[in-house]
This record gives C-alpha cells, sequence and structure tokens, in this order.
C-alpha cells in the first residue's frame, strides 16, 4: 500500500464508507499497537486507548480538514491521545510516575536482526547501547527504522523541527559508531 | 569525538548515488565515493556518520496474529452502529416538553434496551452468520445456498444468516439472479439503508452506494417497501432511486432519453450520463482519487457499455467514448481532455 492509495482509501473513510474504515484499522492498528506499547509499556492501556482512538476518527472524521500524510497523522493524533490517558492514568499510580520517561521504547536483542554493520557485534551489545540513548534519540530511531517514516514526518510526529530530527539521528548514531568501536577494540584485546 | 558538519550531512543523506554507496548497491557509485572521500578524509565523520543513517538499524517487526486485529476490528465497529443506533433513538424524543414528555422519554429509555439485546443476540449469533466482502477493484460471483447467483462488485458486502438465506443484507452494488421456489412461493429479501426489496425469482441490480439505494428491475416482478413504510410494485426495465435521507422517491421506465447507470457482470452500462458521475461509480468501486484537470469534462455525457474486468480496461474504455485522457498516478485519476479533439 502506498502512499497515495492510503490517501484514496482515507478520503472514501471521510465520506463514511465503513470498508474504508475497515482497511484503515487493518492497515494501522498493528504499527500504532507497537507504537503505544513502546510509549506505555502497558498493552492494556494500549488497546484500550486505540480502540477509543478509532471511534474517535470514525465519529469525528468530518472534522480532521486535509490530511497530507495518512500514516504521520494517524502517528501524531494516536500518541497525542495516549500521553493523555497515560498522563490520567499517572494520578492514581504516581509511584510509576518517575520511572515512566525512562522505560519508553526501551528496545530488547529479540528485536534487532544482524545485519550489515552489525554483525560482528552480540546483539545484546546494540541493544545495551541503544537504550543508552535519550528517550527522545531512541523514539526517532524507532520511527525512523521500525515505523518507516520519512525524516519530515518525524518531526511531525514528534512535534520538533526536520533540523532537531536530522540531529538527533546524527547524535545517537554518532553515539552509537563510537561506542561500538571501542567494543570492537575491547574484543580484539580480550582474546579469551 | 569528530566534527560533523550539517549541510553536508544533509546533502550526503539526499544524493542518491551517496545512498548506493551505503548501501554497497552500485559499483560506478562505491567507486566514486571511495574516491571522494579519499580526497576529503576530513569530512570522514560526516560521511560515516550519513551511512549509518542511511543503513540504520534492522528491527524485526513483532506482527499482531490477523484473528486478534479483527477481533479489536469487530469491537470497535459494534460500538460504532450501537453508537449511531441510541443516537438516531435519542431523536425520537422531542424536544418541547408536554405532559407525555416523561412517558416518551421512558419508552426511549426502553428503545436503547432493546437495541442493547439485539445487538447482544447478534453477536452471540455471529457464528451462524455468513458475510461476503469484497476488496477495492475486486469482484465475485456468488451462489447462494438457494441457488440464487450475486455478482459483488467492488468495495462492496452481502451478509444473511444461515438459518434464514433468502434473506440478506447488501452495502455496496450488487447484481442478483433469484432462484425461484415455485412450490413453496418462498419470497426473497435484499435489505438495504434505505428500503426493503422482495422478491420471488428475478433478476434484478442493486446500488446503495451514495445517499440512496437504486433498484433496477430485468426480469419477474419486485415488491419494494421503503424506509418510510410506503411499499410500491416494480415492473421490469424500470429503475426505483430511493433515498432515506430526503424521503425522495422516483420511479421511471428506462428509455433511451432518461439517464441512467447501471452495472452487470463485468460491464458498466452508462445512459446520458455526465463524466462526474461515471467517475464516481470508478471510484467507488476501486478506491481511488478522481481529478478534473479540466472542469468542462465533468458536464460531458457518456452513453453505452464499459467493460469493468480491470481499472485499466475500464479506463481505457472511457477514455476511448469521451475522448479524453485518463492518467493513474499512484491510484489518483486525472482526466485531461485529448489534445487532438
Amino acid at each position: 500500500m502506498n502512499e497515495s492509495s492510503e490517501k484514496a482509501i482515507w478520503l472514501l473513510f471521510v465520506e463514511g464508507d465503513l470498508n474504508a474504515f475497515s482497511t484503515l484499522f487493518k492497515l494501522f492498528y498493528d504499527p500504532l499497537h507497537n507504537y503505544g506499547l513502546k510509549i506505555s509499556s502497558n498493552s492494556e492501556i494500549t488497546e484500550d486507548c486505540l480502540q477509543n482512538f478509532f471511534i474517535y476518527l470514525y465519529d469525528n472524521r468530518t472534522t480532521f480538514g486535509t490530511v497530507k500524510h495518512v500514516k504521520s497523522y494517524l502517528f501524531v493524533s494516536f500518541r497525542r491521545a495516549l500521553l493523555k490517558s497515560l498522563k490520567k492514568e499517572r494520578k492514581y499510580t504516581d509511584l510509576n510516575l518517575a520511572q515512566e520517561n525512562s522505560t519508553a521504547f526501551e528496545f530488547s536483542s529479540e528485536e534487532l536482526m544482524v545485519k550489515q554493520e552489525l554483525t560482528k557485534i552480540r546483539k545484546e551489545a546494540v541493544a545495551i547501547l541503544l537504550n543508552s540513548l535519550s528517550t527522545r534519540e531512541r523514539e526517532a530511531i524507532y520511527l525512523k527504522y521500525y515505523s518507516e517514516l520519512p525524516t519530515n514526518r518525524i518531526s511531525e510526529v514528534m512535534d520538533i523541527s526536520y533540523q532537531s530530527v536530522l540531529n538527533t539521528l546524527q547524535k545517537a548514531f554518532t553515539k552509537l559508531r563510537h561506542h561500538l568501536e571501542k567494543h570492537e577494540i575491547k574484543q580484539v584485546f580480550n582474546l579469551n | 569525538m569528530g566534527k560533523c558538519n550539517q549541510s553536508l550531512l544533509e546533502i550526503l543523506l539526499k544524493d542518491s548515488s551517496f545512498n548506493n554507496w551505503a548501501k554497497k548497491s552500485n559499483q560506478n557509485d562505491m567507486a566514486f565515493w571511495e574516491k571522494w572521500i579519499r580526497e576529503h578524509p576530513d569530512t570522514i565523520e560526516t560521511v560515516y556518520t550519513a551511512r549509518d543513517i542511511i543503513i540504520g538499524i534492522a528491527f524485526k517487526k513483532d506482527i499482531l496474529p490477523e484473528e486478534k486485529i479483527n477481533k479489536e476490528l469487530n469491537a470497535v465497529l459494534a460500538q460504532i452502529s450501537l453508537k449511531k443506533e441510541i443516537e438516531d433513538a435519542k431523536k425520537v424524543i422531542p424536544i418541547n416538553r408536554n405532559p407525555r414528555a416523561k412517558f416518551i422519554k421512558y419508552s426511549a429509555v426502553a428503545a436503547i434496551g432493546l437495541l442493547v439485546i439485539v445487538f447482544g443476540n447478534i453477536a452471540l449469533n455471529s457464528s451462524s452468520e455468513v458475510t461476503h466482502k469484497t476488496g477495492f477493484g475486486e469482484i465475485i460471483n456468488l451462489k447462494l445456498p438457494d441457488g440464487t447467483s450475486v455478482v459483488l462488485n467492488g468495495n462492496s458486502e452481502i451478509k444473511y444468516s444461515k438459518e434464514d438465506t433468502r434473506n440478506i443484507a447488501l452495502k455496496g452494488e450488487a447484481y442478483f439472479k433469484v432462484k425461484s421456489i415455485p412450490a413453496t412461493k418462498a419470497k426473497f429479501w435484499v435489505n438495504t439503508k434505505d428500503l426493503k426489496v422482495e422478491v420471488y425469482g428475478t433478476q434484478f441490480h442493486v446500488n446503495t452506494r451514495e445517499k440512496k439505494t437504486d433498484v433496477l428491475l430485468d426480469e419477474g416482478s419486485i415488491h419494494l417497501v421503503l424506509d418510510n413504510g410506503d411499499t410500491t410494485e416494480m415492473v421490469p426495465g424500470e429503475l426505483v432511486s430511493f433515498s432515506k435521507e430526503n424521503n425522495r422517491i422516483s420511479q421511471q421506465k428506462l428509455t433511451t432519453e432518461l439517464p441512467y447507470a447501471l452495472w452487470r457482470e463485468d460491464t458498466y452500462v452508462f445512459n446520458n450520463i455526465t463524466l462526474e458521475e461515471v467517475m464516481k461509480n470508478v471510484k467507488h468501486a476501486y478506491g481511488v482519487v478522481i481529478e478534473f484537470n479540466d472542469e468542462e469534462l465533468k458536464h460531458q455525457l457518456l452513453t453505452g457499455g464499459i467493460p469493468n474486468q480491470n481499472l485499466k480496461i475500464c479506463l481505457s474504455a472511457i477514455e476511448k467514448s469521451t475522448g479524453t485522457q485518463i492518467v493513474n498516478k499512484d491510484n489518483k485519476l486525472i482526466l485531461f481532455k485529448n489534445s487532438n479533439n
């Protein structure tokens, strides 16, 4: 499914076509579900919020104006909705408040595929390195390589400028590369 | 840590030849960039960062099972239609208060209660319900358990319960050849948002795409029950349009003067239909966006059969019979006046 057929289906959905709505749901449920889990680490909140989000979309379909890019539009709106309901939740579970931010966008080694430059290094090491980045850097990496959003759309989703997305990615990869180089050198000397 | 040059980074990221080098996908580009890097050793930090951003990180995607997504979708759809029913029920309550207001209010509450029960039943009996659904640009031929054949156009849906296979609900567009059962004189029903078609054995076409339902009868006879309770009989060759929204019915015999659009098996037949209306049919069946390069084109009339096996054939027939050029740009159809005309 390419961008413009997503848009064609979106326009039918705006006209109230339930078939088009179902198509959008099937296309984007999975990527939004995964994104929600990465933000909240809580599948119950994510799924409740997603259900309400899709119902909200249907009820308000005529009020959205022109949508340029369907996928990023859904990511932006869902992110906002989820953060709002997490905030509400925090009132009751104050203990988790401090950790909430730091656990967002944590990666596990099972999520990584060993490829190209990373073949020599164990996946665990890469996961640890990724998790040592800031939450913002991790989210940018997630949106670019997991959700496969174009860089200009990532800036919309994260509500920062295009330049800051580039900066963030650049910082993240510079850090990663220097860590990896050090790690490789260590491996060379640790021939046990 | 070395310095990274922002503007160079942006240039490299956008350069397709550099992208090829990073992905090691083109020999010529690789040779060029190896040389370039040797000549510009001060840029190495930026070059490596750009390369890393392009290669990125390969994630294994965690895909949810289809049943899980369908289950969630059904829950959302049920909530949407429940909400709709409740809203419709609310509209019954009169705004001005009179002595009976309380009573009406209670009966409205009772009506909502009843709806919930009905929904509960639907959910419980869902296993005995059969649904056939087509995607965009997909046409299927169906044989129902009673021998009736149905051709379902793209982006359409029929639904019936296993206990009552001659009582079906339609969304979209379909052509029916209803098998008559003379022994029992069993009726066949097609239900749409606007009306109910009641027949013994006939051939007819139903279209619910726009904010109305069109029924065209080819053979036999039909009894229609409109959403407002009115009824009407149809004879072959007649076209009925009814919209519950504006409560308007039109019933006419097809003639060469009358504008009409119909669809059967894999052909559309248009008679004096504007190109704008013609393209609406294409839009619904294939899920495409329509754009007119020239406003005048919208009002051009089309008469004739348009084959509809697939989008390409359909468009080329429309081009030929209207002297237009249709450019398909990623599912957006742009109509141009043919420059030869």
